[in-house]
């Protein structure tokens, strides 16, 4: 075979030789290369010795609280919503009909994708790449909409289930 | 070159076709899934970020971001990629937007200063002597200063195929580029490691 230094594309086979990371044929030529090539043999104890060197780097056990805060994190989104939709309820508890929450939730929903689309400066760019499926289809702030028709589903359906079980 | 390298099909696509199957009942309302998503996912993110700005409250911070747009995004998901290249391609992102709105501008210091945030390897049962301490972490200082001295894209390259194991295809999609432009940021920051770590062995 030829010598893989040749090339920066086929040192990277070295890389790979290196890191095990080659089908056992591939990794057969190369055994064969190295034992006659000294630049390769060099090349390959010298990458050795930094995938070893990496291999020490261990990182820390993720924070026992990490669940809770994230979780905290998305009910506060979706509580985000209840103050919202909350001066329609009624004020013994109980839910209005769900025609006229849901005109009302729609008017806020309205509202609110008015305001940021209304004020672009204050919601952060969108970020480019950032979500394959999503960034590429709309811009954030609609992804924003859609998260809180989402959430808006959810809420209803909890003020729903809610509602029924306290007996309207 | 791709098909020179090892690549255990059955397992990608079977791991492949659970992540998209959790996602996918999520986005139908079941929330479990999630939790499975999470406890599958959340060491890797955590560390790939923890590697790439060296500070674990920042890592978590965005780690949290993370997982928070994972599940933001469950209405709009259409699993037209791999679960994992869309997760660290939001966890790149935020990871590189971080480094250059200078969120961590404590990196240097954190590097010039302690080493406190770091963890203590279990190595064996025995506990290590005073010395052998201060030997390994000055290896790993080194190990981390090498790493946060490379370029933030060739760092993340290299953190996707070192640490995660990912093909050269994957991280291209993760980085938004060819895959010779892959094996290009490896090749280089390989090239870089090598010239500051080469002595370790
Ligand atoms: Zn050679």
């Amino acid at each position: 075979m030829n010598c893989p230094m040749e090339s920066r594309e086929n040192a990277q086979l070295l890389v790979d030789y290196c890191a095990g990371k080659l089908d056992p044929e591939w990794e057969a030529r190369l055994d064969g290369h190295i034992a006659t090539c000294a630049a390769c043999g060099e090349f390959a104890r010298r990458q050795r010795a930094v995938w070893e060197a990496l291999d020490g780097w261990d990182a820390a056990p993720v924070s026992a609280d990490f669940d809770r805060r994230l979780y905290r994190r998305i009910e506060a989104q979706v509580s985000w919503w209840d103050l919202l939709v909350r001066p329609f309820r009624s004020p013994l508890g109980t839910v209005t009909p769900r025609r006229t929450l849901a005109g009302a939730a729609a008017a806020c929903l309205l509202l609110t994708a008015g305001i940021l689309l209304e004020r672009p400066a204050i919601s952060p760019a969108p970020a480019p790449n950032e979500m394959a499926q999503v960034d590429t289809v709309q811009p954030e702030q609609v992804e924003r909409t859609l998260d809180a028709m989402e959430m808006l589903n959810e809420f209803s359906h909890h003020v729903r289930t809610e509602g029924s079980g306290s007996k309207l | 070159m791709a098909e020179r390298v090892k690549t255990d099909i059955g397992k990608a696509a079977a791991a492949l076709d659970l992540d998209t199957e959790l996602m996918v009942r999520l986005k139908e309302g079941d929330g479990a899934s999630f939790g499975v998503l999470l406890e599958k996912h959340r060491l890797s993110v955590v560390h790939f970020l923890y590697r790439m700005v060296q500070n674990y409250a920042v890592a978590e911070e965005l780690a949290q971001e993370v997982f928070l747009r994972v599940y933001r995004s469950r209405s709009t998901y259409e699993p037209t990629a791999k679960f994992t290249t869309w997760l660290f391609r939001i966890a790149t992102h935020l990871a590189l937007n971080a480094l250059r709105d200078g969120k961590n501008e404590r990196l240097q210091e954190r590097l010039d200063d302690d080493t406190s945030d770091m963890p203590v390897r279990q190595v064996s049962d025995r506990r290590p002597s005073v010395e052998q301490s201060m030997v390994y972490q000055a290896k790993l200082d080194e190990i981390r200063r090498a790493i946060a001295a490379l370029p933030e894209k060739q760092r993340a390259a290299v953190l996707m195929h070192k640490y995660e194991e990912m093909e050269y295809s994957q991280i291209a999609k993760v980085l938004s580029c060819s895959e010779s432009a892959v094996k290009s940021l490896l090749f280089r920051a390989y090239e870089a490691l090598r010239a500051r770590l080469a002595h370790m062995a």
